[in-house]
């Protein structure tokens, strides 16, 4: 009966309106725009010492957030990409307290720290401009820049392998157009300014930016946050106290924890008096097994972290950041160390068969050894080169060198393990403050992350390492093994810790 | 990311130490776009573009549609069109998103043993029929009835309630326009005599006061709200909620009353206005009734009253009513903190009395002006045949049910001579076993109806349930019987009508998946299949049908019969109601028109209704055992209702918190033992939810804020009605909060 019906609604269903009836006519060139935005950018380009900056009005910013949504649609980026971002603050007392909406994306800062820190020199600061631009094709996929990065600005893309960020629509600004978001913005609460590179030190310095936002002093960024109703200190952002898992990196875990691990097993195969365990002396197993294991461990911790990697393909350039980027330095001296390593492992092998001078073993002993304390140093610069409060120093060198430290001195395992989980217990178990509305730390937050959400993690991390002590009694091999556990188990808390102080988000 | 594509991905070095382009930077290369549209991703360049009014909110943008060969593949708004001038909030950037979801419906689904199985149209058609009219058998006509939606097209809610109604014999079918609009209905229909919000949207550019009562526009309707920023007239904002919204913040003034206390202010408002002499009591009289009863009730609306009653601090009520009082254009601005209220209906009077008295009516920048919730709220208002009969008609006036039937060329026997129940009577009736059948088309009462355990009970209750919606997953979808895919906006043509009354065009610029099929070609088949398809031989496309309810408006308020087509309604950039024949002389209508600008209301004698009662209780308020104001609304300009569509697109979920968030005062930090941040548990005498605290001291003490697109946040409401408007109160109740804490913190502070 209706299947006539039914075969026309479904043809009919398929047919578009026909664009002849109803396209628009009005082809021309230019943007319909124009005169929105004609006073939100600049006539003129930068002059030597200045740069292009955002400038976000935040007595118009409402939180509509259309900034968000044309960055993604006018960009043409992918499903949930978007280079612009609006978080809020809020705080004040009750009769005055207020919400703050705040958009934000890259600061295009005067001293990049995504830049920094590349390994492959993938940025450029546009000299002219001062726009950050990020090379997509010359970009290894390391995310290093996301972690030196403190505002989180650049995003990596799983598809790609590589990251990709805010470029302030330079094409855009360069044909006299607003940029995507500058564009969107029903109450034109964000234009681009020409600002000096000296106003942007300046304000840097004394501290003026966002409260509850990255000190500016890291990286100098240039956006300026305007207000006719100054913000108070005391605001905090949404999100202040539930910051949220970051990424655990896991070749990154292995690449660590391995390397680290290998070089105190390198130490200890010749500290270790090997008839101290009961193990027959003659043999030397003992070291010769600490040996193999240490330069495979090494060996595995390398490949790993080549996984980590994009665009592994394209890491060969990693040496040419090697002046600013601790990352390239470290990439540099661990491939050294996986080489001293192996030949530290394999002279003992060859001797029977090769006639090796009598200080090939020792030198390249000693050379495996230096070369591994300047790749574990190097490692941890890496963390704490980022600004990051909670790899700030101690908190990633006792991590690292104790890894080390834990593998080198086998002998007093007990003791070095148990005061190496006494050290992360009490960053652990921070108390917060006793306050309704507490400004916490960072260390405070990444403390509330390992007891919150992570909190599964963190009891298999303490249970594993006290198992660990017990076994020791029993067997060394079995305690050397749990330890290792333990400390992946460290290491991707470490990361999936590791907040940055990033913008407010909601 | 798998190892395959991981693979896939890798690129290999050219010779050179650094690339300085290659294939991915070519992914975002821009090239110069044509029809004024700028600079646009190379891979998105349109070869034609066209417009279509966005098919969220009731703002009403237009948003230029990108085609490449008639296919949509990106969008920005419209800079010419009167209403958005280029903007969108988020949800219109991402329009075209939603249709894309892998969970589009592609098949009519029937529900059998557990699962929902594919079946075929015809199927379909045939399990309709069969079975609503089995139901119609046993247990009369009357026991099926609809639940429709202010989403759909003029045209396709016309079509529905028409075949519903005229050809299937249904006697009830009501819109979730119930749950937004109705009292905004009610109280216009009582006061002026007819549905007409009187405002255009140049009033927020041309007023000295703008007095926002329960309205957040900054999130909820973020381009109405851009039309505020352009008013240089150095405005006076005021806002009337009880949190300090984003809205609160940007305003001069912000008055935190107390929950439905706004009933009280606005008497005391007028009190105010007759003590001060800011009403010609004269001038009022002559296009006004009940004036001097109105000064004698709110007589006992003094300033103390007022100020015991509300919580509002002395000088800041003060400011208020001198500001009301001394002669300027004032414009109230109100939504679902007004509408969403047991006493609902009257305070939407009082504000509209206030405007009466003070002369605020009819001169731009002034009004008593309700902000209107969804796309086509205000086409579902004059054409949805559900509690008018269609063009703003009575069905128990017999000539106006000669007038329809003689449009439709249908018999006037057909049109039923009594009013349909409204929603919440509709789901008792469900409940007393009166109704067992159910139609619901476009709506998700399964998350948004109010006392969500009480709701879910009536499930079994029902014989049959069809759902008709985009996506078989929606909570509503998953209890029916029979799923009918629907197409989405973007996949159809047909009319919206905007807030300040301005029709505009959608067009189709997608193919739906599947088989799913417009609303009104499901319409279409169910009327052929019904055995009364001849009724709608006329009801071809949807312009046809818009021709029919041009003729429908015909002597109404809400007249356009000048306008000629859609083709007009684009060239004049939306058509703002009436546009009756006799205007068309005029070569144009002006891009934006009030209405009253002659003091001519709509009731047969030309004057409005000045309706007042007294302030009654609300139907729960925090006692012993629950101690907080539960307070719901919209949680971010992302998010849409349910979510259904909203939830569908990667960059709108990513602007609202994850987890759902119970925003409460510093000063209750202590009494329910939680950090902020953590999770807790909160109750009221019906159901309960959980959410992760956020502390602020924008809600105040003993108050707790919750956005009301977490599908939990109904349990906790409370089932109770505005008795003249029958929209619900979703805006009170009382609830609990206990925290949830995490092992390892409960281990620590000694609690295990």
């Amino acid at each position: 009966m209706t299947s006539t019906l039914l075969d026309d609604l479904l043809a009919e269903q398929n047919c578009l309106t026909p664009v002849s009836r109803f396209a628009r006519e009005h082809d021309r060139k230019g943007n319909n725009l124009a005169g929105t935005y004609r006073d939100l950018i600049p006539l003129s380009a930068p002059g030597p010492g200045e740069q292009y900056a955002f400038e976000v009005n935040l007595d118009q910013c409402s939180g509509c957030k259309a900034c968000v949504a044309a960055c993604h649609s006018l960009n043409g980026l992918d499903d949930s990409e978007s280079w612009r971002t609006v978080g809020r603050l809020h705080g004040g007392s009750h009769g005055n307290s207020i919400v703050q909406t705040v958009t934000t994306a890259c600061h295009h800062c005067a001293d990049p720290g995504c830049a920094n820190g590349c390994p492959v020199l993938a940025y450029e600061k546009d000299p002219a401009t001062g726009i950050v631009r990020h090379l997509d094709d010359q970009c290894i996929g390391c995310q290093y820049c996301i972690m030196k990065c403190p505002y989180e600005v650049p995003q990596y893309s799983d598809r790609l392998g590589i990251v990709r960020k805010c470029d302030m629509c330079h094409g855009r600004l360069s044909a006299g157009e607003a940029p995507a978001c500058v564009q969107a913005c029903p109450t034109s609460a964000i234009s681009i300014r020409i600002l000096p590179t000296s106003t942007a030190q300046i304000r840097a310095k004394e501290g003026i930016f966002l409260p509850d936002s990255p000190d500016p002093r890291i990286t100098i960024p240039t956006t300026q946050y305007v207000s006719n109703k100054p913000l108070s200190a005391d605001l905090r952002a949404a999100n202040h106290a539930a910051p949220t898992v970051q990424p655990g990196h896991g070749p990154l875990v292995f690449m660590l924890v391995f390397t680290q691990a290998g070089l105190g097993l390198l130490t200890a195969s010749m500290l270790v008096p090997l008839d101290i365990y009961g193990f027959p002396a003659h043999g030397g197993s003992l070291q010769l097994g600490f040996l193999l294991t240490a330069a495979l461990l090494v060996l595995v911790g390398l490949i790993a972290s080549v996984l980590h990697l994009g665009q592994p393909l394209k890491a060969w350039r990693a040496f040419l950041g090697w002046r600013k980027s601790w990352l390239s330095r470290e990439i540099l001296v661990l491939g050294a160390f996986g080489a001293a390593a192996i030949a530290a492992a394999a002279i003992p092998l060859l001797t029977p068969w090769f006639d090796l001078p009598p200080w090939a073993a020792p030198a390249s002993w000693l050379a495996a050894i230096l070369t591994g304390i300047a790749g574990v140093f190097c490692s941890a610069m890496v963390y704490h080169d980022t600004q990051r409060v909670v790899w700030r120093g101690q908190r990633t060198f006792i991590r690292f060198f104790g890894t080390t430290a834990l593998f080198a001195l086998p002998q007093v395992l007990p003791i070095s393990l148990f005061l190496k989980l006494l050290w992360e217990a009490r960053l652990t178990f921070l108390p917060n403050p006793d306050s309704p509305l507490p400004q916490l730390t960072d260390p405070q937050r990444c403390a509330r992350l390992l007891r919150g959400p992570l909190h599964r993690w963190t009891m298999a991390r303490f249970l594993i390492g006290l198992t660990a002590i017990a076994v020791y009694f029993i067997s060394l091999p079995a305690a050397l093994l749990l330890t290792l556990v333990g400390e992946l188990i460290e290491r991707s808390l470490y990361f999936k810790s590791g907040i940055s102080a990033g913008m407010p988000g909601s | 990311m798998n190892f395959k594509s991981k693979i896939s991905n890798l690129r290999f070095p050219r010779p050179v130490l650094r690339e300085w382009d290659g294939t991915l930077t070519s992914e975002l290369v821009r090239t110069p776009g044509r029809f004024g549209l700028g600079q646009l991703p190379a891979a998105h360049q349109p070869d034609a573009v066209t417009g279509s009014i966005c098919g969220f909110c009731s703002t009403g943008c237009n948003l230029t549609l990108h085609l490449r060969k008639g296919n949509a593949v990106n969008l920005t708004p419209d800079p010419h069109y009167p209403v958005n001038l280029g903007m969108a909030c988020p949800k219109g950037w991402e329009a075209l998103t939603p249709l894309d979801a892998p969970d589009r419906g592609t098949t009519p689904l029937r529900h059998s043993g557990g699962i929902m199985q594919p079946i075929s149209w015809p199927e379909a058609l045939m399990e309709f029929t069969t079975r609503m009219q089995a139901v119609q058998t046993t247990y009369g006509t009357h026991a099926a009835a609809f639940l429709s939606t202010g989403q759909i097209t003029s045209e396709e809610m016309a079509f529905l309630g028409t075949l519903a109604k005229f050809g299937m014999g249904i006697l009830h079918g009501d819109g979730n326009t119930r749950q937004c609009m109705a009292t905004a209905v009610t109280a216009y229909k009582q006061s002026f005599g007819f549905d007409a919000p009187p405002f255009t949207y140049a009033d927020f550019e041309e007023s000295d006061v703008l007095v926002f009562i329960g309205a957040n526009p900054c999130i909820a309707h973020p381009i109405m709200w851009q039309r505020v920023m352009r008013n240089r007239r150095q405005p006076e904002i005021v806002v009337i909620d009880p949190r300090r919204t984003e809205t609160a913040c940007a305003a001069t003034l912000h008055l935190p009353v107390r929950p439905k206390s706004d009933l009280t202010l606005f008497y005391g408002l007028a009190h105010e206005a007759f003590c001060r002499g800011a009403v010609d009591h004269a001038s009022v009289s002559s296009y006004a009734h009940g004036l001097e009863d109105y000064a004698a009730f709110t007589r006992s609306f003094t300033r103390e009253r007022v100020l015991a009653e509300t919580g509002l601090e002395s000088a800041d009520y003060e400011r208020l009513v001198t500001l009301i009082t001394t002669g300027k254009r004032v414009s109230l601005w109100w939504t679902m903190g007004v509408n969403q209220s047991h006493q609902a209906t009257r305070t939407a009077q009082a504000i509209i009395n206030l405007a009466l008295i003070t002369g605020n009516i009819g001169k731009p920048g002034t009004g008593a002006n309700s902000i209107t919730g969804q796309c086509n709220a205000m086409g579902s208002r004059l054409f949805s045949n559900t509690t008018n009969l269609l063009g703003g008609h009575d069905f128990t006036n017999p000539n106006h049910r000669a007038k329809i039937a003689t449009i439709l060329d249908i018999d006037p026997s057909r049109i039923p001579d009594q009013n349909s129940l409204a929603y919440d009577q509709i789901l008792e009736a469900v409940e007393d076993g009166r109704i067992r059948a159910l139609w619901i088309i476009a709506t998700n009462p399964a998350h948004s109806w109010i006392h969500q355990n009480r709701f879910h009970a009536l499930r079994e209750k029902l014989n049959f349930l069809v759902v008709q919606d985009m996506y078989p997953t929606t909570e509503t979808a998953r209890m029916a019987d029979l799923y009918l895919p629907a197409a989405g906006w973007g996949e159809k043509e047909g009319t919206f009508i905007n807030s300040e009354r301005r029709i505009g065009v959608i067009r189709q610029v997608r193919r739906p998946p599947g088989q799913a099929l417009s609303d009104f070609r499901i319409f279409r088949a169910l009327a052929d299949a019904w055995g009364c398809g001849s009724m709608f031989a006329r009801w071809t496309s949807p312009e046809a049908v818009f021709q029919m309810l041009k003729a429908c408006t015909t002597g109404q308020p809400c007249d356009i019969t000048g306008i000629r087509d859609y083709n007009h309604i684009e060239e004049e950039g939306g058509i703002q109601w009436p546009f009756p024949q006799e205007q068309t002389r005029v070569p144009s209508p002006l891009p934006e028109r009030r209405l009253f600008e002659d003091r001519r209301f709509y009731h047969p004698d030309g004057k409005a209704r000045i309706l007042f009662d007294p302030p009654t209780p609300v139907p729960e308020s925090p006692d012993e055992d629950f101690p907080f104001w539960l307070l719901t609304g919209r949680g971010s300009s992302s998010q849409w209702h349910t979510g259904s569509r909203t939830e569908k697109s990667a960059i709108l979920r990513k602007l609202h918190p994850s987890d759902p968030i119970v925003e409460i005062h510093p000063a209750d930090v202590a009494k329910i033992g939680v950090e902020d941040a953590e999770w807790v548990r909160i109750e009221s005498r019906r159901g309960a939810a959980k959410a992760r605290v956020s502390i602020t001291p924008t809600i105040p003490p003993r108050h707790v804020f919750l956005a009301m697109h977490d599908h939990q946040v109904n349990r906790l409401t409370v089932w109770a009605v505005d008795p003249h408007s029958r929209q619900p109160a979703y805006k009170c109740g009382a609830v609990r909060l206990s925290p949830i804490r995490q092992r390892i913190e409960r281990v620590l502070s000694g609690q295990v």
